[in-house]
């Protein structure tokens, strides 16, 4: 950890965050050439001469764009909630208490997250259909558990895990019931592995796209993935408008990233890092 | 404290059930379901197919869209045809009523019978649990071959001349032919005609070539950068947000994006690579099967090399920079460090992010879909690709489905191995250390 940082190591840096920011870097810049500089002998320039914001106003306009963000909004929030919710029990249940089976479970969960959506996606599919679920928020969160849920049951597992026992056997000798340890000492050291998890579970339903490409097709419901990869007509493909609309949904990614990468990093890393 | 224990126990089953049964409802459910799907010809877009029967069963619908219809018009005919046709008319006649009387003879689909005939003359469609009554294969067999039998006499008497409602009539008996649904089961077939068909073995080719390419890439890019950034430097977090904006985007946008740099006449990474001669023309990148390729694995290389770094960057955090200070003080070069120390030590961290990405890889779907949607000429159709087309484009859900299997198959194969590698280090338990 005490490596020195030398000239080089910067400018490699420099060039390894260039590659990986490019593509966003040309579609900011592509989103605010007007639509005429997007073709033709101006596409190559970097830079615009006549910045608009045509391209924006056209995504909130001409297309349902604050219809798609707000779907996305309420399918992601509902299914983080709820599946934290749930994993949160079943998660201290496995990290601090004794009782048999404790491995096999874990392996299962771990083995369903595993699981290629495209297995699960026929009996679902003709499942929502039935009890009348397409186009609605329901019908993509019930598919949603299917990764959301081992997701966040092995992540906070981890998180459990790390909180010290000294803690839970003072609470048991104060008298406290394992509920009780579980709401008054468990839960409030374990906010931040909480949180942690709720933002990676938020991330994954966002962006979530076969069970939305098939499920919710209506317009009214379609989420924000599957609603920009569907701007492209049959022949044409609106480019000043999709730079556009990924700008919109990657600046509040970045803004996020920014402010929480500690704690994506460590939710990234967590279980798969013998410590 | 024996009570103590049990208590323990059984809160901690409690704790965990709503979870358990949730997973068991929403993911193992549906694969079983899946796999039994793909023992049928199950196809949405073919009434007789649309669900599932392992058993034969009547159409009431159908039956009463036409029983009826042809014994009125086999009474009207009667009454204006000569001696012999009308003998040939009383015979089919009695050989319908007696059927109609099979049918009926069990009660509950004598009731359900009458609801479907009240149902059709109130202009209602009957629900399908209502008009699909079961029954066993020989009164299917000997319905079937009394229509068979009905039809003959009739196209006969038609072809004769002595029929004055010829073409309603016969249209009529031949309603009653779809009547009888036979069952769909068809066993291991789909998964041999899949295994058949050189589309399929493309589909897997693809897959394996796009997963093995891409995650090699990622992970030997992704070690490099995460043995670069491993050290105390300035600006540390800002990198460390750049590296996950990738990761964190949409893989439908990112692709749609990539498409964007791609694209033949004004795409900036498809003039670039031009220039630098990694493809003769730009519009080579997409339209070409080489092409296409290159540019879905580059696409996957950009979005997750970072993931994969930062993985490796974890593991090679928990080295202690003691064993390094030794190995130099030995006079240990760089690259015997790096062989001797880093790799056997990032072993575990090295296989975890493998397993991951190689799964990930395997199950490939929306950025192939969304870029290249599997063409050009099906060169970048993966089998998930080929899986969704056969389900939701040709609605053949039974194929689907059979492929969906394969698909589960394989991820399972190759978790297998991993695990073998990987010993049991994935699953132990952190807290007994």
């Amino acid at each position: 950890m005490s490596k020195k940082a030398g000239p080089l190591f910067y400018v490699c840096l420099a060039v390894f965050i260039f590659f990986v920011m490019f593509p966003f870097l040309w579609i900011l810049l592509s989103s605010v050439k007007p639509l005429s500089e997007l073709f033709g002998d101006h596409a190559f320039q970097w830079f615009t001469s006549h910045p608009t914001f045509e391209s924006y106003v056209s995504v909130f306009v001409n297309y349902p764009f604050l219809r798609y963000l707000w779907n996305s909004t309420v399918v992601a929030t509902i299914t983080t909630v709820y599946t934290v919710f749930v994993a949160a029990f079943a998660a201290y249940a496995i990290a601090r208490l004794e009782f048999k089976g404790k491995a096999v479970i874990l392996g299962l969960v771990l083995a369903v997250s595993m699981f290629p959506q495209i297995a699960t996606i026929s009996p679902i599919y003709m499942f929502v259909k039935k009890f009348g679920l397409t186009n609605s928020y329901l019908g993509l969160i019930i598919p949603y558990t299917t990764f959301a849920l081992p997701l966040s049951i092995w992540l906070l597992v981890t998180f459990f895990r790390k909180i010290p026992f000294d803690l839970e056997e003072a609470a048991k000798m104060d008298g406290a019931t394992p509920m009780q340890t579980y709401f008054k000492v468990i839960l409030p050291l374990a906010v931040p592995g909480v949180f942690t998890t709720s933002i990676l579970v938020f991330i994954a339903a966002w962006n979530e796209f076969l069970f939305a490409l098939t499920i919710n097709t209506a317009e009214k419901y379609k989420t924000v993935p599957v609603g920009i990869a569907m701007f492209q007509g049959q022949y044409t493909i609106p480019w000043g408008e999709l730079s556009a609309a990924t700008v919109i949904v990657t600046v509040p990614l970045v803004i996020m990233v920014l402010l929480f990468q500690r704690r994506i990093v460590s939710g990234l890393t967590s279980g798969s890092v013998k410590e | 404290m024996r009570n103590g224990k049990r208590a323990e126990q059984i809160l901690g089953y409690s704790l965990v059930a709503p979870a358990l049964l949730l997973i068991l409802a929403v993911a193992i459910w549906p694969v079983i379901q899946s796999f039994y799907y793909s023992l049928f010809d199950y196809r949405l877009n073919d009434p007789t197919k649309s669900s599932i029967h392992l058993n034969y069963s009547l159409d009431l619908e159908g039956y009463l869209q036409n029983y009826p219809f042809l014994k009125s018009s086999l009474t009207q005919e009667m009454a204006q045809a000569n001696p012999d046709a009308k003998k040939a008319l009383v015979d089919v006649e009695e050989k319908l009523k007696k059927m109609d009387q099979t049918i009926r003879s069990d009660q509950e689909v004598a009731k359900r019978y009458d609801q479907v005939d009240e149902a059709l003359n109130n202009f209602e469609s009957p629900s399908d649990e209502l008009k699909m009554v079961e029954i066993d294969e020989e009164a299917a067999r000997q319905f079937q071959n009394n229509v068979r039998e009905v039809i003959k006499t009739l196209s006969q008497m038609k072809e004769e001349g002595n029929l004055k409602q010829a073409d309603k009539i016969v249209g009529l008996a031949q309603g009653l032919k779809g009547v009888v649904v036979e069952p769909n089961f068809i066993g291991w077939q789909h998964y041999k005609d899949s295994l058949g068909d050189t589309r399929t073995w493309k589909a897997l080719w693809n897959t394996a070539s796009f997963t093995i390419i891409s995650v090699a890439i990622e992970l030997v890019l992704g070690l490099g950068i995460a043995l670069l950034i491993n050290k105390t430097f300035f600006g540390r977090g800002l990198v460390r947000a750049a590296i996950l904006v990738p990761w964190a985007i949409p893989t439908a946008v990112s692709a749609l994006m990539w498409k964007f740099l791609y694209d033949g006449q004004n795409g900036i990474v498809a003039k670039y690579f031009e220039d630098i001669g990694i493809v003769h023309r730009m519009g080579d990148l997409l339209t070409t099967e080489v092409g296409a390729m290159f540019a879905v694995i580059f696409a996957d290389v950009w979005k997750t090399t970072p993931y994969m770094a930062l993985l490796l960057l974890a593991g090679l955090q928990t080295i202690p920079s003691s064993l390094y200070e030794a190995a130099s003080i030995d006079g240990a070069t760089k690259w015997q460090q790096f062989t001797k120390i880093t790799l056997p030590l990032l072993k575990s961290s090295i296989l975890v992010a493998l397993l991951f990405r190689t799964l990930d890889a395997f199950r490939v779907f929306d950025l192939i879909y969304v870029l290249t949607g599997g063409g050009p000429a099906n060169s970048t159709e993966t089998i998930s690709i080929l899986a969704y087309k056969m389900m939701f484009s040709q609605t053949n859900f039974g194929e689907g489905s059979a492929l969906a299997v394969m698909v589960f198959i394989c991820v399972a194969l190759i978790s297998m191995i991993y695990i073998k590698l990987l010993g049991a280090d994935l699953l132990s338990d952190g807290a007994k250390k």
